[in-house]
């Protein structure tokens, strides 16, 4: 069930905090940002430049207690989509690559590759930032990055309600589906009314939570917990080492020794 | 509709992030001075609403599929276009995070195509013409949800499928591409449409002063503040529309390739290791750098196995 699935979603995001080198969060975005940017300028017939950036979230994964095989399995659901729209590469363009005797790779399926290793790449740096850092802590990052505190406010009352509204439309659907007679999606006209009271309940909702925030002082903007501490040695350490790696990467044509 | 980060090119993520950001800023700037102190926790609760109503499947008539509501005119119609694009931003950050719906590097995309298509152009071009100065009736909101709901779709799939192209990524031509896009998206509005347009209706029956008192920032707000913004915001798109295409359509190498030509007469380095004695000296580099690549993942994916694991159960 749908519902259900992003409900264990959203409790999953709010409990994990790995065991990752506790990073300064700000230099971990950076890091992340930087990552991502390199991985997207990687020209697309040259998948294997894109391989030697596997290194990243294979070792901050294992780094951070996840471990890479579960990381790879929790990216492997959006290649579907990155597939429909790079199926179309394998067909259309035939320029030949490279032959090993009669076995033939054309340019439309080296993008190919590397638009599916794109895909995976900048998936598993995101998740690898999310899990290690948790919403509130990417949302304070936002705010040191000076976004605007209305839309840093606005994700957090967001991310709050989230959980709570499912449960709400959780426990509706369960009414309906229990006098539904096993039918699985809502007629037009029902749809309507589902939907609407929803809305309608969350309005009621709403007002009463804008009491209690007023009773409480609020003031139109969420008051964070600065960062106190600037980024240390071993942050910038951090952030240098990675980027020598990317640029390493994205600029040099690196062979092994013997050949491959 | 979300794009991920690698159906993109940097310069057309950095060109939508930076647009993107710019409408941010201009829809904080309305809603600071709007003032009206509920709106934070309207905002909030209607993102979650607009989460969970997008798992809630309606019956697409004579089709057996199903199809949801993405949310845009519906917000818009309740909160007012620059709220509602704020709120369907955060949204579409959420989902980016949490669910991995679409990417970091394609959240300005995906909020262009998404958020701004709906509300800040289909609401105010489409669905408040046909609305203002009039009553609130059924057929004038289901009219104007349909319509607004298509041309926002449409705006949206187009502007993926510019996206899509000036990054490279498809070896579909243009017209291609948008003659495949285009189609299944009217349906998809028209869809959208319906289900937007029996949520108001159950609203206008129910809860009218919901729908009336939505707040409406248009020709009462001062004119030189707008043209101050729309200054900002033409300009801003064009600066970086003309620099992420100059970029794309170059030949010439960009910044810091230019550098290294600068300093070693070629665009690229010389290989950090020269093969000594090759295995595979038939085949084009492609099939020995991609081989050898995967050998070196799977050594580090081992070794880093070995070494935090072993670090981490002592914990």
């Amino acid at each position: 069930m749908l519902i259900e699935k992003a409900l264990q979603q959203i409790t999953l995001s709010a409990r994990c905090q790995t065991q990752a080198p506790r990073l300064d969060a700000r230099v971990q975005l950076i890091t992340v940002l930087a990552y991502i940017i390199v991985v997207l300028s990687v020209p697309m017939a040259d998948p294997a430049r894109l391989l030697w950036l596997f290194c990243f979230p294979i070792v901050m994964s294992e780094a951070a207690g996840i471990g890479y095989a579960s990381l790879l399995l929790r990216s492997l659901w959006v290649l579907p989509l990155i597939a429909l729209v790079g199926a179309f590469n394998p067909i259309l363009d035939h320029t030949v690559m490279w032959q090993i005797g009669t076995f033939t790779v054309t340019r439309g399926w080296m993008t190919f590759f590397s638009l599916i290793l794109r895909g995976l790449l900048a998936y598993q740096a995101m998740l690898l930032l999310v899990d290690g850092y948790g919403f509130y802590d990417i949302c304070r990052c936002l705010q040191w990055m000076r976004c605007p505190s209305v839309l840093v406010t606005q994700l957090l009352m967001l991310y709050r309600y989230i959980g709570v509204l499912l449960r709400e439309t959780l426990s509706m659907h369960r009414a309906r589906q229990a006098r539904g007679f096993g039918r699985k999606h809502y007629p037009l006209s029902m749809y309507g009314t589902f939907a609407g009271q929803l809305l309608l309940r969350s309005v009621q909702r709403a007002r009463r939570v804008h009491q209690a925030m007023v009773a409480r002082g609020f003031e139109g903007v969420y008051h964070f917990r600065p960062f106190v501490q600037r980024p240390r040695a071993h942050d910038y350490a951090y952030l240098a080492g990675w980027i020598a790696v990317f640029v390493l990467i994205r600029f040099v044509t690196l062979r092994l020794p013997f050949g491959v | 509709m979300h794009m991920a980060d690698a159906l993109i090119s940097p310069p057309v993520a950095i060109a939508a992030g930076a647009v993107s950001l710019t409408l941010i800023f201009a829809a904080s700037h309305q809603i600071k001075r709007n003032q009206r102190s509920d709106l934070t926790p309207m905002m909030g609760v209607l993102g979650a609403f607009v989460f969970a109503a997008q798992m809630i499947n309606f019956t697409i008539p004579g089709t057996g599929s199903s199809g949801h509501i993405i949310g845009g005119i519906l917000l818009a119609a309740v909160l007012g276009p620059w709220a509602a694009f704020l709120t369907l931003s955060s949204v579409l950050i959420v989902q980016c995070l949490i669910f991995a719906d679409g990417g970091l590097m394609a959240l300005g995309c995906n909020i262009l195509n998404m958020a701004a298509a709906s509300t800040l152009v289909a609401w105010p071009l489409v669905y408040k013409p046909i609305i203002n100065g009039h009553k609130h009736t059924p057929v004038r909101v289901t009219v104007a949800s349909v319509l607004a709901c298509v041309v926002g779709l449409e705006l949206g799939a187009l502007l993926v499928s510019v996206e899509t192209v000036a990054s490279g990524i498809t070896a579909l031509p243009f017209v291609s591409f948008l003659s495949v896009m285009l189609p299944i998206h009217l349906v998809i509005g028209a869809c959208e449409g319906v289900a937007t347009a029996a949520i108001l209706v159950f609203i206008l029956k129910n809860s009218p002063s919901m729908l009336d008192n939505a707040p409406v920032y248009d020709a009462s707000a001062k004119i030189k503040h707008h043209r101050r913004l729309t200054l900002i915001i033409i300009s801003s798109v064009t600066v970086v529309l003309a620099v992420a295409f100059t970029w794309i359509a170059s030949e010439h190498p960009d910044g810091l390739e230019w550098s290294i030509a600068k300093l070693t007469g070629a665009t690229e380095l010389a290989p950090a290791t020269t093969p000594i004695t090759a295995v595979m000296p038939e085949y084009e580099s492609y099939f020995a750098g991609i081989i050898g690549a995967l050998i070196v993942m799977a050594l580090l994916w081992s070794l880093s196995a070995l070494i935090f694991r072993r670090k981490h159960a002592k914990c």
